[in-house]
């Protein structure tokens, strides 16, 4: 009896130990939508439940470890002891009950996530191996960061060119998948204005690490400055070839391969690419000129410069006007 | 036996066919594309294959396992070249690939490799007799020594232990490629895995997603195989049974294991494959060719982990001792079983799912190509509908391992044996609907998930079972903490830090947080270091006596424990910390600004530890064979029949049968016996 | 009953089976081109399936008492028997995702295929079956010769199966433009008949070794072998049973 008294107290004790001190360790990042809220009460919840199961199970384990050792020299057997019913009964029926209670829990939580607000902002999400494009469709325009006003709910509708990808701000907690030939949406409330980044959480491939882009939480003012300038720089852009290029070119992350500053990346770098030779895998030399770099967007695998091997570029589908443009855009980065 | 050095002679030729295979592989290449590559891969995949193959020549002679592998390499070679020469002859434009062969050539090769392999080996020989109405001995007697570690062996002794040393080579194989890509990640930015870096025609990013991807089915085949290895070497003998029921099936599914792990080695070469062990498509579907390699592999391998199985249920079923009813077997029977279900029947389902992407890249078959009317999600499901289930593979056994374990060195009856039985069953049943709480984002069905999120949960239930009568049992007992005990200790707090961060991935809108960061790889090494890898080094120095006559050092022993597992804890404790704050999977460089850079470095530095306490475990079963202090007793003092004879254990078991008595864990009630031999004469007719 | 009774009885029951399985098949096809009711073709299909499985796979010898203790030729043959049968199990999951594959790809959708065909080749399975089951019964009763003969025209019936679905059906379907990277219905209907075929491969192969050592008289008293490969055979059918509906019955055209 004097044992179950001394564990009993022990495991209140730890329990309730483990759970400051994992509380106190500030294990989330800051919460800065309205999702997180519920989120993280449903985290606080487990780490309750974790601290307290850790506890009844290390506690008495550790217990009997000192107290129930073998005394040096004895050779004899521990009491007989084959089971005991009620209690295999009480420890499988009550966390039964628990883990029930839970995921009711869990799915009250789940709708809270979920909550719908009619007239939230749309924005259309692509991902691209190895970047991001949004497009704001009431003011037509695209851009690979995402800007938000805060405290109004955004419907993201999302979707992908190539691979999976998965949209995540970890400091808006909430993950959704991009799939395909298929639409999913995620719905978020930015509740705190300030600088994020969406981070692709489903592995896409080379380089899927570095597929981040930022997220700019703003007041409403700031926002709409913004678009207004986005719409300003999107007309100027649209008036010269190159100008449209650059255009495609930041919408379609082609950056995310290709330098504009001669740095190494995973395709060839363009900064002075245009009308210079360039060595093929196969050893023979080609100049750089309109219609080759055409061909490389239109077919990747066409030829291959020596040193990417095993470089698999996607083919984006480009039009042969928007090609044009983009030749125009490369031309200019001498 | 004159004494040579086997391998020393083997080492030798290893050096030589590598240097060997890589001139050649140079030369073919410069032929073939005209370049000299020498960070390629085709002279990498010579000198592997070449080496390995040459270093069981030096160590084994042509025989066995070097017969084998060298048939292999010929069957694959040939079946590249045939599709090459019909490609070639139908006037096909693509004949060679960016690999010498093109991918269906290497594809169909790998395959006929494969049984090219098993024919060499020789365990399709009794088959093939047998097909054309020849007899064969029931069994056949093994040369003494070393030897018949290499051949086909129908001992399932013999079985379990070249599956048990397949799996640590596995481990070792799997932890240096962690250790690589942990140094990798060891601060932010790239350090040496660098873009303009080259190995087997793939980018430092490439490669690290590579190693990431083999690392996570390298452990995981090295997991089966372990388990496999244990339940062979020990099933037969607890129950009383002379062998397993089908000795040939026995070996063919360990043989089964070899080239399957070749395959593995072949696709990091082959341009690896960047979709970690999931292989998700679409991606799957555009990797590099060693996507092909990996898919056979675990194809090759599931056919192993499927026959074995089976053989474990039959072996059970009809070949129990007299009097061995279904409440007194041993529990780790119990536990077999249970995996055993699971492994039979959910494994045909990754083998399909991923023999369906190989056919969407072969055929352009379009099943998971959405431009052509297919569904990428279906692929998740019917992967997971297997890797769930699998995950509770991994551990039954071990768990079983911890409940068999336990009272011995308590000295204390096995605290509600039928509770601990039936959760096995229960767990492994439940573990069927669970599978798609992996894809609470994916876009599944929004509604489906919340079921989901119910049958996970209750999985909890009988899980913690277990953990409550394993208390119970260890409460006011006498226990002993040898090292076999110290593991089993390690495994259950282990295995509970990693079951209690099971519910938190369950609850959905807070796994839309946790999916795909490192919480859950730490959730999971958890899971599986507690539920496999602790009971795995707790059943080897358990049983080691049983297999050899000696026991391993018990200091170094002790050694490998303390080192391993603070450093293990430092380890996944750190990864769910990192997680939390906003570390994804399988990237091979994170944002400096999220300061975790001195969190990652901590990591790795334990990552080293625990290699290195795996090393010293490593030196220490190797020296244990020769120096250990000889235990040819009932060192552990347990009631089980194995060890109720002297070890190691003769070949084909108990000479005399035994018939089952009493309770398996009645310690501490005098006079009581579990098994009781029958006297010499009473049996020797039943005896052959 | 006498032996001789139990004997000719056991060749009687295979007939009747089959006559019930040939008219359900029958039925099937009539419910499918009238009032296509997907839930009848399903249970139909089960009626079969359960029938292969209890009187031509006879399940219910799993469960027989073998006399002997265990290095009996009956017991090792028992333990061979639940060995099958845990394989076939574990088979019957690859076809089941098979299946899950059609079901989730295609919906209440079937590929354009030639209909009369399908019922041939169908029916060339079902008899072959009868035939199985014949030799296999012919054997049990140690008529080497009978056993012979029916296993004979199994196997050219099986052959007959396998070439009208390979060269007939494939060629047809690939000129109609199904093919197999046309698009999800060529790629399930190319997936299910191709891992069917290779089944029915592999079940010939078995056939010809029974029969090579039937005829030098390995079986007259040791037959498990035979019985094995019967069973198997059966499986092969009773997969084809759900693919045949799943395939040609169910649903409207793509
Ligand atoms: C190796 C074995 C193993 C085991 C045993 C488990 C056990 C469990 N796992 Fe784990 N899991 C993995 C291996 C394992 N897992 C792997 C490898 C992955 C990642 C795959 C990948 O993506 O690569 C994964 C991923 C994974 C996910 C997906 C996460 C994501 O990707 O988003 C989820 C979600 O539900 C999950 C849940 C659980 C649960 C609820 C259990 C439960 O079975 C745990 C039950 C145990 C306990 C709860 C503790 C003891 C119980 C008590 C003390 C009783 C009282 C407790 C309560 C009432 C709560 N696991
Ligand atoms: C059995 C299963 C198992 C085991 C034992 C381990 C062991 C380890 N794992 Fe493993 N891991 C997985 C299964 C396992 N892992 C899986 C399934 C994944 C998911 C992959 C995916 O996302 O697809 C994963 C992913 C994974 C990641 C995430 C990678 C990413 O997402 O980018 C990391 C990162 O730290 C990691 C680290 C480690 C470390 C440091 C060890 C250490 O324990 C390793 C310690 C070292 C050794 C055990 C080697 C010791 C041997 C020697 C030093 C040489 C001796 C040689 C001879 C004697 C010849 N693992
Ligand atoms: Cu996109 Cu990862
Ligand atoms: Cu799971």
């Amino acid at each position: 009896m004097r044992h179950f008294l001394i564990v009993g107290i022990l495991v209140v004790v730890a329990a309730i130990l483990t759970y400051v001190g994992l509380d106190s360790a500030n294990l989330m990042p800051v919460a800065a939508s309205a999702q997180a809220v519920p989120i993280d009460e449903m985290w606080n919840l487990e780490l309750i439940f974790m601290s307290f199961f850790f506890a009844l199970i290390v506690v008495p384990l550790a217990y009997s470890l000192i107290v129930f050792r073998r005394k040096k020299g004895d050779t004899s057997d521990a009491e007989h002891m084959e089971g005991n019913t009620k209690l295999e009964i009480a420890w499988t029926v009550l966390p039964l009950f628990i883990v029930i209670a839970f995921a009711y829990v869990g799915a009250v939580n789940l709708a809270e996530t979920r909550r719908v607000d009619p007239d939230a902002i749309i924005v259309k999400v692509t991902g691209i191996q190895w970047s991001w494009k949004f497009e704001y469709p009431p003011y037509g325009v695209v851009s690979d960061e995402l800007h938000l006003p805060v405290d109004k709910q955004v419907l993201l509708q999302m979707t992908s060119t190539d691979v999976i990808h998965s949209f995540w701000v970890p400091e808006f907690r909430v993950k959704q998948d991009l799939v395909p030939g298929r639409i999913t949406e995620l719905r978020i409330t930015p509740t705190l204005e300030g600088d994020y980044k969406v981070r692709c959480a489903e592995l896409c491939g080379t380089s899927h690490a570095f597929m981040e882009k930022p997220v700019v939480i703003s007041s409403q003012g700031d926002f709409d400055e913004w678009m207004a300038e986005q719409v300003k720089l999107a007309e100027q852009a649209a008036a010269t070839p190159g100008g449209r290029g650059q255009a495609l070119v930041a919408a379609n992350g082609c950056a995310a391969c290709h330098s504009i500053n001669g740095a190494q990346g995973i395709g060839p770098t363009w900064s002075g690419l245009f009308g210079h030779e360039v060595l093929l895998t196969d050893g023979t030399p080609v100049s750089a000129d309109e219609a080759y770099i055409a061909e490389s967007i239109k077919a990747p695998q066409a030829k291959t410069v020596a040193g990417f091997e095993g470089q698999l570029m996607p083919s984006y589908g480009f039009t042969d006007e928007q090609i044009a443009d983009i030749v125009a855009y490369i031309k200019t980065l001498r | 036996m004159r004494k040579t050095n086997y391998v020393g002679r083997g080492l030798l030729l290893l050096v030589i066919a590598g240097v060997a295979g890589y001139g050649i592989g140079l030369g073919i290449d410069l032929l073939i594309s005209n370049t000299l590559n020498f960070s390629g891969s085709v002279p990498s995949a010579f000198a592997l294959l070449l080496a390995v193959t040459a270093f069981f020549f030096g160590l084994y002679g042509y025989r066995g396992i070097t017969r084998g592998l060298t048939w292999q390499i010929l069957g694959t070679v040939l079946g590249a070249l045939f599709v090459t020469g019909v490609r070639a002859l139908m006037g096909s434009s693509k004949i060679f690939g960016a690999f010498l062969f093109s991918e269906p050539a290497w594809v169909f090769g790998a395959l006929v490799g494969v049984i090219s392999f098993l024919f060499g080996v020789g365990v399709v020989d009794d088959w093939m007799k047998w097909a054309r109405g020849i007899d064969t001995p029931e069994h056949h007697e093994d040369e003494p020594g070393w030897e018949k570690y290499f051949y086909v062996s129908l001992d399932h002794k013999v079985i379990g232990i070249q599956y048990t040393v397949t799996a640590l080579v596995l481990i070792a194989v799997g932890g240096l490629f962690a250790l690589i890509f942990r140094t990798e990640l060891a601060a932010s930015q790239l350090q040496f895995l660098t873009t303009t870096f080259r190995l087997f025609n793939q980018t430092g990013p490439q490669l690290y997603n590579t190693l990431m991807s083999l690392h996570g089915i390298i452990m995981i085949i090295s997991i089966l195989l372990g388990i496999s290895g244990i339940m062979n070497y020990v099933v037969p003998m607890i129950i009383g049974a002379q062998d397993m029921a089908f000795p040939r099936l026995n070996a063919f599914a360990y043989w089964l294991a070899v080239p399957a792990s070749v395959l593995m080695l072949m696709s990091l070469i082959l341009g690896g494959f960047d979709t970690g062990w999931t292989g998700y498509p679409p991606l799957s579907s555009r990797a590099p060719l060693g996507m092909q390699m990996f898919f056979l592999g675990v194809f090759t391998a599931g056919w192993s982990s499927i026959l074995g199985s089976l053989n474990v249920i039959a072996t059970v079923v009809r070949m129990r001792a007299k009097g061995m009813s279904a409440m007194r077997l041993p529990i780790f029977v119990w536990a077999s079983i249970s995996t055993s279900i699971i492994a039979l029947t959910a494994t045909q389902l990754i083998g399909l799912s991923f023999q369906l992407v190989m056919f969407q890249r072969l055929f352009g078959m379009g099943f998971f190509d959405a431009a052509k009317g297919g569904n990428p999600v279906l692929f998740q499901h019917l992967f997971w509908f297997y890797s769930h289930p699998a995950v509770y593979v991994f551990v039954l056994p071990g768990l079983g391992v911890i409940s068999e374990l336990l009272p011995v060195f308590v000295r204390k009856p096995l605290f509600g044996y039928r509770w601990i039985a039936m959760s096995s069953l229960a767990i492994a049943l439940v573990g069927f609907t669970v599978w798609a709480h992996h894809m609470f984002t994916s876009g599944m069905n929004e509604y489906l998930r919340v079921p989901f999120m119910y049958s996970t949960l209750l999985v909890a239930v009988p899980t913690g079972v277990k953990f409550f009568s394993w208390v119970a049992t260890l409460w006011q007992g006498k226990i002993q903490t040898p090292t076999p005990m110290l593991f089993v200790l390690g495994a259950i707090i282990v295995f509970l830090l990693g079951g209690l961060t099971g519910p938190p991935n369950a609850a959905i809108s807070l796994d839309l947080h946790l999916h795909d960061t490192y919480f859950i790889v730490g959730h999971f090494h958890d899971t599986i270091f507690g539920g496999f890898v602790f009971p795995f080094f707790a059943a080897i120095y358990y049983w080691y006596p049983k297999a050899t006559g000696r026991r391993m050092s018990e200091f170094w022993g002790k050694v490998h424990f303390w080192m391993m597992t603070p450093s293990f804890l430092v380890l996944t404790l750190g990864m769910m910390r990192v997680g939390l704050l906003g570390m994804r999977r399988r990237i091979v460089d994170y944002d400096p600004a999220l300061g975790l850079d001195f969190s990652h470095f901590v990591m790795t530095i334990a990552a080293f530890l625990i290699g290195l306490s795996v090393l010293i475990f490593f030196i220490n079963f190797f020296r244990s064979l020769k120096h250990g202090e000889p235990a040819t007793g009932n060192i552990w003092n347990s009631r089980s029949p194995e060890w109720q004879v002297p070890s190691p254990m003769p070949v084909h078991n108990y000479a005399v049968p035994f018939e089952v008595v009493g309770e398996p864990y009645d310690y501490g009630l005098p006079g009581s016996k579990y098994v009781e031999f029958a006297s010499a004469d009473k049996v020797s007719h039943s005896h052959s | 009953m006498t032996h001789t009774q139990e004997k000719s009885s056991m060749l009687g029951q295979g007939v009747f089976i089959f006559v019930y399985l040939a008219v359900l098949t029958g039925l099937e096809f009539f419910v499918a081109i009238s009032f296509g009711s997907v839930p009848l073709l399903v249970v139909v299909a089960l009626i079969k399936a359960a029938m292969v499985v209890y009187y031509y796979m006879h399940i219910y010898k799993l469960n027989l008492e073998q006399e002997g203790d265990e290095h009996s030729y009956e017991y090792k043959s028992g333990t061979n028997r639940l060995g099958l049968w845990l394989f076939l199990v574990s088979d019957s999951f690859v076809f089941g995702g098979l299946m899950v594959m059609r079901i989730n790809l295609l919906g209440l959708t079937r590929p354009d295929l030639n209909q009369l065909l399908g019922l041939a080749v169908t029916s060339i399975l079902l008899i072959s079956s009868f035939f199985m089951n014949r030799g296999e019964t012919l054997m049990h009763n140690g008529d080497r010769r009978g056993f012979l003969l029916n296993t004979a025209i199994t196997f050219v019936l099986g052959l007959g199966f396998l070439l009208g679905v390979v060269l007939l059906e494939w060629r047809l379907a690939i000129h109609e433009g199904l093919t197999p990277d046309s698009g999800p219905a060529g790629a399930a209907f190319f997936m299910m008949t191709g891992m069917h075929a290779f089944h029915v491969f592999t079940g010939l192969i078995l056939l010809a070794v029974i029969m090579a050592n039937g005829r030098r008289g390995l079986y007259d008293e040791k037959n498990y072998p035979v019985e094995a490969a019967a069973v198997y055979w059966h499986f092969v059918d009773v997969v084809w049973i759900f693919f045949y509906p799943a395939l040609y019955l169910i649903g409207t055209l793509a």
